[in-house]
């Protein structure tokens, strides 16, 4: 019975506990008026799980966002967050910065899509942009910009770079997390391949089905080692931060690694810098400037922006390191570039159109 | 009875005392990223309970772990480990997912127990396997339920991003990437959210928080479990067979039924952890799905000490700080990582502070008795 009391009296404290909170619901805090004189346009921008610190995705957003800092200087403000491991609180995240009278919001990567969707609706005198991600309906006045990518078109030229690369006839694809996003990537990859080769023999591994497949270097060396074991000689990865063990991987055997996002040579160590061919570029981080700049231009769009070849929103990494690398190779791959541009090559989307 | 005003009191201190203890430890992080550890805490708390929004955000957030710290402690209670809750709550969202956008048209009192029901199967299912192995075989159910829940992460995966994904998604050739998850639910599938209720007491929340009856129906559990565990002869049961499974079998108690029956028990408590959040904040189950409430659950039982009550205390710290996390980051800069070790400090302080209480507490009785 003494137990049960002790029990009571726990019981009564949860009660208390949760109408106290309950009650604090009752009242309703006024934000004290801001004494802002100068008109800074405030920037916000909420990274995907994993944050900064990636050397692909959300650093690409990040170097973005640092470069419009240093080009507007006092004209803007910026803030970025980073949501929960499990990524629940997005919405959550993105609500705070517009309640805080954010004037550019940015959400990265397509997690996002749902989050920015309701927000926006609630606030319909904030901009967001949204990287990846597709809203429906979306008109020039609408207050959400949604920044996409052809990413198989810079893949299609990485992989005719690979095939033009290979003695072996045998390249290989690690993707990260099997989704119809990376899908893409390896559709585009295999294409300009077969492009250039339509006998080559493209391995294709996928790391997991989870996001932590997109931090797994360890996976993704031995998912490399194997397909050079199997006779691959180029390897393309589009697997995040994963990416630093298929790079690893195929320096320590000698063979090429192909990064993506961000042009991998500059970030990887002195030593694998000879084994990168090139990296698919994906100028998250012109997405990210140039829609802060239409903001402090104040002629901001909504509704769909496209980056492909044609607007240098994608392409291929040339740089110190791999300039005589590719220096053979490289008038065949501008000249399917151009053909891309012009239509004269239709890359396909997706696995099945590839079939 | 001296005594034992002076244990209840002890027991009322140490938590206060515990998280105390972890704020001073935690200043000194905060003062190594060079920012005042006084203004930080300022606003984590005007912040998280100065506002209706933060407020119900604090009851959403510790609604799954509700869930999940009733499921793992009933089978600590049984003297088994189930690790596995992870695994049992992906599952049994599955099934009410599944439930929820693959009938149409049913009314809304028969729709949402359904999908509820499901959960719970799901749950139990997940669950039946390694107490099975366990019960039969001696299989040791850390290692399976470990397991298990890899499996439940990669089927769920194959079942939302090849079975039953949404195809019906406007996405324009080549363009962006369509969400992979399952159509949305009917209608009548969802939980009501808290606020008409409420403002029936005057109190109002915004439109964008989604506190729903399942806040009140994990309360409502923690106070049935309570009642089966010190009240009934199965909770009798239980608790013998989870402090001495022996000496329980002799007075007649078989401990592998007694196992069977707590472990599913907690299989299908478990099921319903996901569904807070899936039946009316999502509306469909993505590849998104949150993670992590299982394994959370094992630190919110821990902390509450396995008793239902101290579950919902603990539960309620663990949305105090993630929403005090978001203020903290929104408001004052303070990065993701530090927040994520703030919040570690606290939980290990708690945790270590009810371990030495008990002991003494223990004494304390024995030199009583």
């Amino acid at each position: 019975m003494r137990k049960f009391k002790s029990l009571l009296v726990a019981f009564v404290l949860v009660v208390f506990a949760a109408s106290t909170l309950l009650a604090g619901c009752a009242k309703k805090t006024e934000e004290p008026a801001k004494q802002e004189e100068t008109k800074k346009i405030k920037v916000g921008l909420v990274f995907d799980v994993g944050g900064r610190g990636d050397k692909s995705f959300n650093d690409a957003a990040y170097a973005g966002l640092e470069r419009a800092q240093k080009e507007f200087g006092d004209k803007i403000e910026v803030k970025y967050l980073e949501p929960s491991a499990g990524g629940e609180n997005r919405e959550q995240l993105l609500r705070l910065l517009a309640q805080d009278k954010y004037d550019l919001i940015f959400g990265v990567g397509f997690m996002f899509t749902d989050s920015i969707a309701k927000v926006a609706k609630d606030f319909p005198e904030t901009k967001f942009a949204l990287i990846d991600g597709y809203v429906p309906d979306l008109k020039e006045d609408s207050n959400i910009s949604c920044l996409l990518f052809k990413e198989h078109e810079g893949s299609f030229l990485v992989g005719a770079a690979a095939a033009l690369k290979s003695k072996t006839g045998k390249i290989g694809f690690v993707g990260g997390m099997k989704i119809p996003l990376i899908e893409k990537f390896e559709a585009g990859y295999i294409a300009g391949a077969k492009y250039i080769n339509p006998n080559i023999q493209v391995l294709s591994d996928y790391i997991g089905t989870t996001g932590e497949a997109f931090k797994d270097p360890v996976k993704g060396k031995e998912l490399t080692l194997k397909q050079i074991k199997n006779g691959a000689d180029v390897i393309y990865h589009a697997s995040g931060a994963s990416g630093v063990g298929v790079i690893e991987a195929a320096a320590s055997q000698k063979k090429f690694a192909i990064g993506v996002d961000s042009d991998q040579s500059l970030t990887a160590p002195e030593a694998q810098r000879p084994y990168i061919l090139t990296s698919m570029l994906k100028r998250v981080d012109t997405a990210v400037f140039e829609t802060i700049k239409s903001m402090v231009d104040n002629n901001f769009k909504g509704g769909y922006k496209e980056f492909g070849l044609k607007e240098d929103g994608v392409g291929y990494a040339e740089n110190e390191f791999n300039k005589d690398l590719i220096a053979d190779i490289k008038p065949k791959l501008e000249e399917i570039k151009t053909k891309i541009i012009n239509g004269e090559i239709k890359v396909p989307t997706s696995k099945k159109e590839l079939q | 009875m001296n005594k034992r005003f002076k244990i209840i009191l002890l027991q009322l201190l140490t938590p206060i005392v515990a998280i105390l203890f972890a704020v001073v430890l935690s200043s000194v992080l905060i003062v190594a990223i060079g920012k005042s550890p006084i203004e930080v805490y300022q606003t984590m708390i005007e912040f998280s309970l100065g506002r209706a929004d933060s407020v119900g955000a604090i009851l959403f957030n510790a609604t799954p772990l509700i869930f999940s710290g009733l499921a793992v402690a009933l089978s600590f209670k049984v003297g088994l480990f189930n690790i596995g809750v992870e695994g049992q709550y992906f599952i049994g969202a599955f099934f009410a997912a599944f439930v929820g956008f693959t009938f149409t048209g049913l009314p809304a009192f028969i729709h949402l127990p359904l999908a509820i029901l499901a959960a719970m199967v799901g749950g139990v299912l997940w669950a039946f396997v390694p107490i099975y192995l366990k019960v039969r075989r001696g299989v040791h159910e850390v290692i399976s339920t470990i397991m298990l829940n890899y499996i439940a992460y990669s089927l769920i995966h194959y079942l939302i991003a090849d079975l039953f994904m949404d195809r019906n998604q406007k996405v324009p050739e080549g363009l962006g990437s369509p969400l992979i998850r399952t159509p949305h639910f009917a209608e009548s599938a969802l939980m009501p959210k808290l606020h008409g209720f409420l403002s029936f007491f005057g109190i109002d929340l915004p439109n964008y928080v989604y506190l729903n009856w399942f806040f009140v129906i994990g309360l409502l559990l923690a106070v049935g479990m309570y009642y089966l565990l010190w009240h009934t002869p199965f909770g009798y049961e239980i608790r013998a067979v989870g402090s001495n499974p022996k000496a329980s079998e002799a007075a007649g108690i078989s401990p592998n039924k007694i196992y069977f029956k707590g472990f599913l028990l907690s299989g299908a408590i478990a099921g319903l952890i996901g569904l807070s959040h899936l039946l009316s904040f999502y509306g469909y189950m993505d590849l998104d799905f949150p993670k992590n409430f299982g394994f959370n659950g094992i630190a919110v039982a821990l902390m509450g000490n396995n008793n239902p009550f101290g579950i919902v205390l603990a539960a309620l710290l663990f949305g105090f700080l993630n929403r005090g996390a978001e203020g903290v980051q929104t408001f004052m800069g303070v990065p993701m990582e530090t927040i994520v070790i703030m919040q570690g400090i606290i939980i290990l302080s708690v945790v270590v502070a009810a371990n030495i209480l008990g002991r003494y507490v223990k004494r304390l009785e024995k030199k009583e008795a």
